[in-house]
């Protein structure tokens, strides 16, 4: 004897949609203010990674190294749990989450940064000098353009990450789309609906970004390199 | 004779407890050419890339038309030139790269005006109608807007030379312009090169083109462990007359490059 065939039941998606909407948009606006906050870190990072003095350098590379190897949801709940009761500080849940997330990617963004800043031939920059330009106006006009191209494919698999890690704020109750699909799936005995749900969710966040990321960087290789 | 348009005097260049310029004196003419030789590592690229502060030396003095390059000199001592009086220095001292170094998102217009537009607030008409003229003058009118990575090797140090020129430098230096050329383009790039001479351009040419020094510069400077061995007109340092190292080293030249031409095909 067979058992019966699952009877799917997307009704539920339905009932539940402005929970399912409200958590997309948390999990959107922790993604965006981690992307932006980690991105500015890593930035000011690889710039004082990149610095000529070692009393400079040295405490960022051990900084970074350290925010690498620390999985992140550890850094959350450290955030969370540990934080407040060392310094007295209580942050919300939602801070808590940005924060953890910002920290941990701002590692690896400064990475990307200092990577791609670093694969810019110094003659290019050389050439700026010749023509009169200042160290900034060479930054501006040649270096950041450049390495913008060379790093838009790591910088959009980072974002891809940060906007995965997010699932992990619902561990400390911030009201995601992970977390709320669990709390529906409770209430409703329908875990896969809802969590097919959930996954094809993330799906629709990430696919678009990875495709504009190809399409953009087939459009500049077509322009600058044949 | 007037006084010269660019003057070395006693310049020391070192990387860390390497010496790699160990004074240098050289006077430059307005409207001479001067050929740098030398074997790699004689310093000659070095003493280049010195007299427009890519290379900062550090005992002596370079002076452009009487003024010091890099520094000036103050109560309390030499002290580093503004950045933006750097800036205006260098503008004078056009420099053209061994490996072209043209900016790779910007198309061979773009490279030509993008110095006098951004640096000299140049109006941008103005510029693109300058630049297609030099572009023009250097033989690429049809490539206007191509960018470096469709021209061949030879286009683009022609770019690089518009660029140069774009900033009416008083002086053009050349880092071996054609070393990392195909043999077959050399031709055009030099072509462009012999021409400014005819002009009356002031350029010094880092060189390993013997025929070409030869044939254009006024003067050439053999330089060897960082000084300068042997100084003169072409018919000196190819000639009898020429120091002993001189000789050694253009005649191991010519049987290198006798050897090569007469492989057979």
């Amino acid at each position: 004897m067979t058992e019966a065939a699952y009877q799917w039941n997307f009704q539920v998606i339905w009932e539940y949609r402005d929970v399912f909407l409200r958590a997309m948009g948390v999990t959107l606006s922790l993604a965006g203010l981690t992307i932006i906050l980690g991105a500015l870190a890593g930035l000011a990072l690889s710039l004082l990674r990149m610095s000529s003095h070692r009393v400079v350098r040295w405490p960022v590379i051990t900084w970074v190294e350290l925010l690498r190897a620390v999985p992140p949801l550890v850094l959350v709940v450290w955030i969370y749990y540990c934080l407040p009761i060392l310094t007295g500080l209580t942050i919300p849940a939602f801070q808590t989450a940005v924060l953890a997330l910002a920290l941990y990617s701002s590692a690896f963004f400064s990475e990307i940064f200092r990577a791609g800043l670093q694969s810019i031939d110094r003659g290019l920059v050389e050439a700026a000098s010749s023509v009169g330009m200042s160290q900034a106006q060479a930054f501006r006009r040649v270096v950041l353009p450049l390495a913008l191209q060379r790093m838009l494919p790591p910088l959009v698999s980072q974002c891809v990450l940060v906007v995965k890690n997010t699932a992990l704020a619902g561990y400390i109750a911030v009201a995601d789309i992970l977390y709320q699909g669990q709390q529906i799936s409770m209430q409703t005995f329908r875990p896969l609906e809802v969590l097919t749900t959930v996954a094809l969710t993330f799906l629709a966040l990430i696919i678009p970004l990875t495709m504009a990321a190809n399409v953009i960087e087939g459009h500049f290789r077509r322009k600058y390199y044949r | 004779m007037n006084s010269p348009l660019l003057s070395i005097r006693d310049l020391h260049k070192s990387f860390g407890h390497i010496e790699v310029l160990k004074g240098i004196n050289i006077d430059i003419h307005k409207s001479q050419v001067f050929g740098f030789i030398g074997a790699s590592g004689s310093g000659k690229s070095t003493l280049l890339r010195c007299i427009n502060m890519l290379e900062v030396p550090q005992v002596g003095s370079i002076r452009l038309a009487g003024e010091l390059v890099g520094f000036r000199d103050t109560p309390r001592g030499r002290k580093p030139l503004p950045a933006r009086d750097l800036s205006r220095q260098r503008r004078r001292m056009a420099m053209v790269f061994q490996h072209f170094n043209l900016w790779p998102h910007r198309t061979a217009l773009e490279n030509v005006i993008e110095g006098p537009v951004v640096v000299q607030g140049m109006d941008r008409d103005q510029a693109r109608e300058m630049g297609t003229t030099l572009l023009r003058k250097v033989g690429l009118e049809g490539r206007v807007h191509a960018y470096p990575s469709r021209l061949s090797g030879g286009q683009q140090q022609r770019v690089a030379i518009a660029r140069a020129l774009a900033l009416q430098p008083e002086i053009i230096l050349f880092d071996e312009p054609t070393s990392a050329l195909d043999p077959e383009l050399v031709g055009e790039v030099l072509k462009v090169i012999r021409d400014l001479a005819q002009e009356g351009m002031t350029m010094i040419i880092v060189t390993h083109e013997m025929g070409f020094a030869h044939e254009v510069c006024d003067q050439i400077v053999f330089l060897a462990d960082g000084k300068v061995e042997d100084l003169g007109p072409p018919a000196h340092i190819f000639g009898e007359q020429a120091a002993p190292r001189t000789r050694e080293f253009t005649r191991r030249y010519m049987e290198r490059h006798q050897i090569e031409m007469g492989r057979p095909e």
